[in-house]
């Protein structure tokens, strides 16, 4: 049992890098390892970058590192905000998009793709409505007696306004911006390169580090308000805090990668069923499981037909049928 | 420490809280008693820093309550819910080291001192050995008593105990007061506590503080100010004190 225990982490904790290497493998066209290696090291060994076939670098480096690191990233950001979050909120079904973040960038990445035209990057209007969504909800809920409640009701609310309003876009779209948005909506890893990195990944691994350094105080904010201020802890402050943190990686992944739905709910999840309740494991295990799952569900995405399926359809099918699963196998106490 | 108290009032809709002046010894155990309603558990959170009181009404030694941090406020003064709804399923010994949260700074985690705090407070609370056990399969005995040493591990000279023995049965309800009464005889502890159980009250307490209707009705050592009289004008019906073999039972 005890070795049991020590094992599962272990694994969990290397699994990023050995999907990694396998996702790199992947691909219509064939790289054998050795010259991915080789590959992946030729800025550092010029000889090397010589003797490599033409493509190889621009397969790897220009489609699929961008393209790994990002599933891995995202994977990590919506885990480890969907934990933060359910230890705020005190409910192990909270999600990463309760605070109507997903409506609201997608309708942000809608009002972009309909009037700007695709080839004004919906990023930007995505990562600002989703912000604009959140601070809605918490303005609104901010003055009710009970916030947790009211919170997540606003959430629900504000959520299906934002949803409304993309209705309301996507009926004057035109079919070709809508097949953008759509294909947007559903969470892909595919379209996003290393300038969309570039602006999401600081935001993404800066919020995840601190949450990660939060771990243990979360275990304080997941008890009753009344038990967390009689530990000593500045509620509004610290909520205001990770509820920042959690929003801002979450609109920074939603904005480049899509809405990529189920991910922060499953993940934390499955982690709590192995290795018990304590955040101080929970959330680092979150991070590294949640990368490697959305990575897995990308290689199966883009390698199950000639074309691409967006991913977010993928996390979806997998996700749901295993969170019933796991409904079903945990006790009547939660996890 | 002792606690002061001078001139709270506390107000919410139908009920208001009246207390001009009230001093809590310190290194003594104090039970707050009186019928549902009158103000027990009020009283105690406004003390506990839970619910907001004016500035210069309740002092803890030389301090006023409301200019300490909250974080300040956690190493005077420990608060023992009645309840711990758990949405998570912590460990015991992972529960009682969020006693310590006072002394982590926001980015840090609990020190392997910390754990050991936590580990002999299991052992003082007579719950040695189950530290690996996950909170939600304890007993509501035990539970009681792991509540209670999680106060204990924040190493507050103050502990206030919000009804810590409804719903138990007589084993477990000694077994917390006896709990309560070794804070104070043992770790020189200021203990105050809200009990229903009179004849508990009586045997535990060193003071007894009677509300009534949002009021105290009487402040003292229970032998000193508990009388028939006074007990039938708080509960409103016929109450009888009787001595027997040096101990006193109160019968209705």
């Amino acid at each position: 049992m005890a070795a049991k225990k020590s094992l599962l982490p272990a694994l969990i904790y290397s699994s990023p890098f050995l999907l990694f290497v396998i996702s790199l493998y992947l691909g219509t066209y064939r790289i054998p390892l050795s010259g991915l290696f080789k590959t992946l090291l030729s800025p550092l060994v010029p000889a090397w970058k010589a003797a490599l076939p033409e493509g190889y670098a621009a397969i790897v480096f220009g489609v699929r590192l961008p393209r790994l690191i990002l599933a891995l990233t995202v994977g990590a950001a919506l885990s480890v905000s969907g934990a933060a979050l359910q230890a705020l909120f005190k409910n192990p079904l909270v999600n990463e998009y309760i605070l109507g973040l997903s409506s609201g960038a997608g309708f942000g990445a809608s009002l972009s793709l309909v009037f700007l035209g695709p080839a004004f990057p919906p990023q930007v209007s995505a990562f600002l409505f989703a912000i604009v969504a959140v601070l809605l909800v918490l303005s609104i809920s901010s003055r009710s007696e009970s916030p947790i409640v009211s919170l997540l009701l606003t959430g629900v609310i504000v959520s299906a306004f934002f949803t409304a309003l993309l209705s309301l876009v996507e009926f004057f779209a035109s079919p070709y911006s809508l097949q953008a948005l759509f294909n947007w909506l559903m969470g892909n890893l595919a379209r996003p390169g290393w300038k969309d990195l570039a602006v999401s990944l600081p935001f993404v691994l800066g919020g995840v580090a601190v949450l990660i350094l939060l771990r243990w105080r979360l275990n304080v904010l997941s008890l009753s308000d009344e038990e967390a201020r009689s530990l000593g802890v500045n509620l509004r402050r610290e909520k205001f805090l990770v509820i920042a943190l959690a929003t801002l990686i979450t609109a920074a992944a939603t904005a480049v990668a899509g809405i990529i739905g189920w991910i922060g709910l499953i993940v934390p999840h499955l982690v709590r069923m192995i290795t018990g309740a304590d955040n101080r494991r929970v959330v680092p295990l979150s991070a590294a499981l949640g990368a490697s799952f959305l990575l897995l569900a990308d290689d199966i995405a883009r390698s199950l037909a000639s074309f691409e399926v967006p991913v977010g359809i993928f996390t979806s099918i997998i996700g749901i049928p295993l969170f019933i699963l796991l409904l079903r196998k945990s006790t009547k106490v939660w996890l | 420490m002792n606690i002061r108290v001078h001139g709270l009032a506390f107000t919410r809709p139908g009920f208001v809280l009246s207390v001009p002046d009230l001093e809590f010894a310190g290194g003594r155990l104090t039970a707050l008693v009186g019928p549902n309603g009158a103000g027990k558990t009020t009283l105690l959170k406004c003390l506990a820093g839970l619910l907001p009181v004016s500035r210069r009404t309740i002092f803890m030694g030389e301090r006023d309550l409301a200019a300490i941090p909250d974080g300040e406020r956690a190493r005077l003064l420990a608060f023992v819910p009645q309840e711990h709804a758990a949405a998570f399923n912590y460990a015991v010994r992972e529960f009682l080291l969020l006693g310590r949260a006072p002394y982590v700074s926001l980015f840090s985690m609990p020190s392997p001192g910390d754990a050991a705090r936590a580990e002999e407070t299991l052992a003082f609370v007579g719950l040695s050995g189950r530290g690996g056990r996950a909170y939600q399969q304890m007993s509501s005995g035990e539970r009681r008593l792991v509540l209670i040493a999680r106060a204990l591990v924040q190493d507050a000279g103050i502990l206030v105990l919000d009804e810590p023995t409804t719903f138990l049965d007589p084993k477990h309800e000694t077994s917390v007061l006896d709990l309560a009464r070794r804070l104070v005889d043992e770790r020189g502890k200021t203990v105050l506590v809200t009990l229903h159980n009179l004849d508990m009250a009586v045997r535990y307490a060193d003071d007894l503080v009677c509300l009534k209707d949002g009021t105290v009705a009487a402040h003292g050592a229970p032998g000193a100010i508990l009388t028939e009289p006074l007990l039938e004008s708080m509960y409103e019906i016929p109450m009888r004190i009787l001595h027997h073999e040096g101990r006193t039972f109160i019968v209705r």
